[in-house]
């Protein structure tokens, strides 16, 4: 992945419009144009992002205000009434996204990921809650996605294939990464809409909130030196679920 | 409602989890609608903002995902760049009734500073390296959303002069939150 620093004469350009950006001086222009670069650039997302973070403690200045009760059944009614989907359209630009996004996921993953959310409410927590993970997998110049789910109960690794395809002589291998340690091969992901990989009970041990999982292109068989020769395809942090 | 609480339920409400949206809302829609008002600064407009912001996270949920930020500044940011959005998108840019007096607000208040963590001190130790009325410019405009436009007029410089100068405030800034 190429940083955007590394785009020449314009250094600093993109790291001072994000920050401009997040600071919301720019004129209307200048800000749908920064809009649809955060839709479509992942690198300059990355950077807006980061400098919401930076600024986000002067957020605290907010007082909170009770909105009136009439708001929430207006937002009700123009998602939830009406035509299938006539409240989602008016949602505008992320919704494609977010549509193509969870198309992506195979029903067997959505039915199983909608059990685990409704397990609380069903009955209340009697064992012991297992660690779930969650990570969205994506990266630059790149339109590989993948949707990873790590329930600790199962010991596997989930993925749902979002998009991006591998080459016909090239796999696509998966690699956690735990604070500064080098990669760690979790295995070769086999093609298809939904893949599973058992995980080793070393690499177990190390899977945590934080760490992150990165998608390397490599020969078909995977890495021959046991760490990535090929690029990173897409990579995301783990959080809890 | 903890951090993780909050995650959990945004984490469903990508799933379209209707239960967690109305909990969602109810646990967060007062700051938020506390975000709208004040870079709105007009009722009926933060309202239907209000409205917009949470249709927004309902289908834009799943991103989240990909953002470093906690859970309640990644709802704040949404709220906050739709405000300035729409307040951009006004026909003309109607002056602030209280600009005049209000200079010297964009400050937070004691108390919430006294909320502001350790995390939190760092962004108002690099702002305080600023001079002080460019750290002013910088706090009003993420308050309020306020533009080049609006700052050039209130500091009475021209609108590149202000560009200028909040772009090597911003520079010094991230140099020293880098630190």
């Amino acid at each position: 992945m190429s940083l955007a620093e590394d785009n020449g004469p314009e250094r600093g350009g993109d790291e001072i419009l994000a920050a401009e950006y997040v600071v919301g001086v720019l004129p209307l222009d200048e800000r749908q144009a920064a809009n649809r670069r955060i839709e479509n650039e992942a690198a300059f997302a990355r950077l807006v992002d980061q400098w919401e973070v930076h600024l986000a403690p002067m957020a605290a200045a907010y007082q909170p205000v009770e909105p009136p009760e009439t708001v929430k059944p207006a937002i009700d009614r123009q998602l939830f009434s009406g035509p299938a989907g006539a409240g989602s359209a008016a949602a505008g630009g992320g919704l494609w996204a977010s549509l193509a996004f969870w198309r992506g996921l195979a029903a067997a993953a959505i039915a199983a990921f909608a059990v685990y959310a409704a397990i609380p409410f069903i009955n209340p927590p009697v064992q012991q809650p297992e660690m779930r993970l969650i990570a969205s997998l994506a990266g630059d110049g790149s339109d590989v996605k993948y949707l990873a789910m790590y329930d600790a109960a199962d010991s596997r690794v989930s993925l749902s294939h979002v998009s991006g395809e591998r080459a016909t002589d090239r796999d696509f291998e998966l690699w956690m990464i735990e604070g500064q340690n080098p990669p760690v091969s979790m295995g070769l992901i086999p093609a298809g809409a939904t893949a599973h990989i058992v995980i080793t009970p070393e690499i177990r041990e190390k899977l945590a909130s934080g760490a992150v999982l990165a998608i390397s292109l490599e020969p078909v068989g995977g890495s021959p030196t046991g760490q990535p020769t090929g690029p990173v395809v897409a990579a995301g942090d783990l959080k809890n679920l | 409602m903890t951090p993780q609480d909050i995650t959990k339920l945004i984490v469903r409400v990508s799933m379209k989890d209707r239960g967690a949206f109305d909990l969602l809302y109810r646990q967060t829609s007062a700051k938020l609608f506390g975000v709208c008002l004040r870079v709105l600064n007009d009722r009926a407009e933060a309202e239907e903002a209000l409205q917009e912001v949470f249709v927004k996270v309902w289908t834009k949920a799943d991103r989240f995902a990909v953002s470093e930020l906690s859970p309640i500044s990644w709802l704040v940011a949404i709220a906050r760049n739709h405000a300035i959005d729409r307040v951009r998108a006004r026909r003309q840019p109607v002056a602030h009734i209280d600009a005049a007096l209000d200079v010297a607000d964009p400050a937070p208040g004691p108390e919430a500073l006294a909320v502001a963590g350790s995390e939190n001190e760092r962004i108002y130790n690099c702002l305080d390296e600023l001079e002080q009325d460019r750290a002013a410019a910088v706090r009003g405009a993420y308050l309020k959303g306020e533009s080049y436009a609006e700052l050039a007029e209130r500091h009475s410089v021209p609108l590149n002069t202000m560009r200028t100068w909040l772009r090597r405030s911003l520079m010094k800034l991230k140099e020293c939150l880098e630190r």
